[in-house]
């Protein structure tokens, strides 16, 4: 089943087309890779998934995207929000609350939990799933920035995940971080990949070649190839994705 | 050589300017210690708490200017604070519209508009319909005073928060009204409060807004908010330009007593203000 499909998306900010009609087609519970070079225009595809492209007012899309065949243009985009979760590059849990608290906010400021203890649950499951349950089950209480890098998007991680989203979307979740912290991250994108659609954007394509099942290239704003990742890193159809993966452009 | 002189001469001429820019902040502490804190020992507790003496005889006590400078001020806060503090978060999220950036600018001429027009205005349209001073007509004259900073700290506190916390509380499925007042705010909340007790401390030392508007009562404490009030910068502009020396000494005492209200609000702010960082 496809979890996410766009058609004919186009996104200009301002006068500058950023993302030149782009199609994809991505299948549920599988990790989806979006790689190229920096300022091609991932992220801000990334963006126009959960509508969090519109925090920016310059921003104008066109084409459309889908979540499980329902345009998420024709949805609130609270409710889309809720349902295609996100990651950001930069670990940014909230740095005046709790490591609790950062994982409950979601839930508790859209009145999802009835009662003290189902938050309790639900917050400990999603430490659970972020692998970082066992280092913090003793310290929920304290502040989420006397984390470190690692365990900080570990908690982002955990904070998506709360909201129960059908889709995950992690926007270069390791560039800041030290090779060990993204190794875990990276086994844990592994493992997630059974319940949930995880899209990863990367700069790269060894990142991309480790943990994805499929892999798309963007250059320019431009789809160039997309395809299972073994085939795409084996026999690329495109020139331009075989110079990519080689390091000749980048 | 000549070049070690010459920039001798200009580390010589910089040292000067300074030491003259800042010697009436020295001289204002020194002299209103020096004179005011021989009054308030002699007036003792009775100089905080009790009415203003009859030309000529003892010290009495600014009791009801204290208290009205406190009352000012609260009531001020009352009115000022929640507009100021909308105000600034409606600049800071929509920067780009039209309105938005018109805010930007009025705050800013606004924090330097002459207070005592101020006062005028706050005269025309209160005082005059209602026929008297009042503490209201004051307090709503110091909260006009007091709104642009407090705005202009709220905007600038919630612009200092880097864009992916907004992003991040977005992402979650909050709606706007949520991530500004629920998870930004809590973020912003040391440069809202900065603002707050500046805009407090900024109204506590006011004149000129007052001289049209609370009126000024120095043996009555507090008859009500629609009856005239007294203030402690309105008492001393009152009692220097009395003939009595009883009147001067007072004077200075009440400004021993403003400067220390002020310094009890700026030390600790200024201390804590290093840490208002994300």
């Amino acid at each position: 089943m496809t979890a996410i499909e766009t058609v004919n998306l186009t996104i200009h900010y301002g006068q500058k087309c950023v993302i030149k009609n782009v199609n994809l087609k991505i299948p549920e519970n599988v990790v989806f890779a979006i790689m190229g070079p920096s300022g091609c225009g991932k992220s801000t595809l990334l963006r126009s998934f959960n509508r969090l492209l519109e925090l920016n007012p310059n921003a104008k899309v066109e084409g459309d995207v889908r979540l499980y065949g329902r345009s998420v243009y024709d949805m609130n985009p609270i409710e889309v929000r809720r349902k295609i979760g996100m990651v950001f590059q930069l670990p940014n849990p909230f740095p005046h609350m709790s490591v609790f608290d950062n994982v409950a906010l979601g839930l508790k400021l859209n009145s999802l939990v009835k009662s003290k203890e189902e938050l309790r649950e639900i917050v400990e499951w999603a430490l659970k799933k972020a692998a970082l349950w066992d280092e913090m089950k003793d310290r929920v209480r304290e502040p989420a920035s006397a984390l470190s890098g690692g365990q900080q998007q570990r908690l982002c991680i955990a904070r998506a995940l709360a909201m129960k989203p059908e889709v995950l979307l992690m926007d270069e979740p390791t560039a800041n971080l030290d090779p060990v912290a993204t190794e875990k991250i990276e086994d844990l994108i592994y493992e997630l990949k059974e319940d949930y659609t995880i899209i990863i954007v990367t700069h790269s394509p060894s990142q991309a070649a480790r943990v994805s099942d499929y892999v798309a290239f963007l250059y320019l704003g431009e789809l160039v190839e997309v395809g299972k990742t073994e085939r795409v890193f084996e026999k690329p159809e495109n020139g331009l994705t075989e110079r990519y993966l080689t390091g000749r452009i980048g | 050589m000549l070049r070690e002189v010459k920039e001798k001469l200009f580390l010589c001429g910089i040292a000067t300017m300074t030491a003259l820019t800042v010697l009436p902040l020295f001289h204002i502490i020194y002299s209103v210690a020096v004179e005011g804190l021989p009054v308030l020992l002699r007036g003792g507790l009775e100089f905080l708490s009790g009415t203003l003496a009859p030309p000529g005889d003892g010290l009495g006590g600014i009791g009801p200017a204290i208290l009205g400078t406190f009352i000012l001020t609260a009531l001020a806060s009352l009115i000022g604070l929640p507009i100021a503090v909308m105000t600034g978060v409606y600049a800071a999220e929509y920067p780009e519209s039209i309105l938005g950036r018109l805010t930007r600018t009025l705050l800013t001429i606004m924090m330097e508009f002459p207070t005592i027009l101020v006062g005028l205005f706050v005269m025309q349209i209160l005082v005059i319909p209602m026929g008297s001073y009042s503490a209201i007509a004051g307090a709503l004259a110091l909260a006009i005073v007091m709104m642009p900073y407090v705005a202009v700290y709220t905007e600038e506190a919630f612009r200092n928060i880097p864009f992916t916390y907004r992003e991040a509380a977005f992402g979650l499925g909050l709606t706007r009204f949520k991530v500004v007042f629920r998870v930004l705010a809590g973020m912003a909340k040391k440069g809202i409060v900065t603002g707050m007790l500046i805009g407090m401390a900024k109204v506590a030392g006011e004149t000129a807004p007052l001289l049209f508007t609370a009126g000024g009562a120095n043996r009555i404490y507090f008859a009500g908010v629609d009856k005239p009030v007294g203030a402690i910068p309105l008492l001393i502009y009152n009692l220097v330009q009395q003939p009595y020396e009883n009147y001067h000494e007072i004077a200075w005492g009440s400004s021993l007593v403003l400067l220390l209200i002020f310094l009890a609000i700026f030390l600790p702010l200024r201390l804590s203000l290093k840490e208002v960082k994300l």
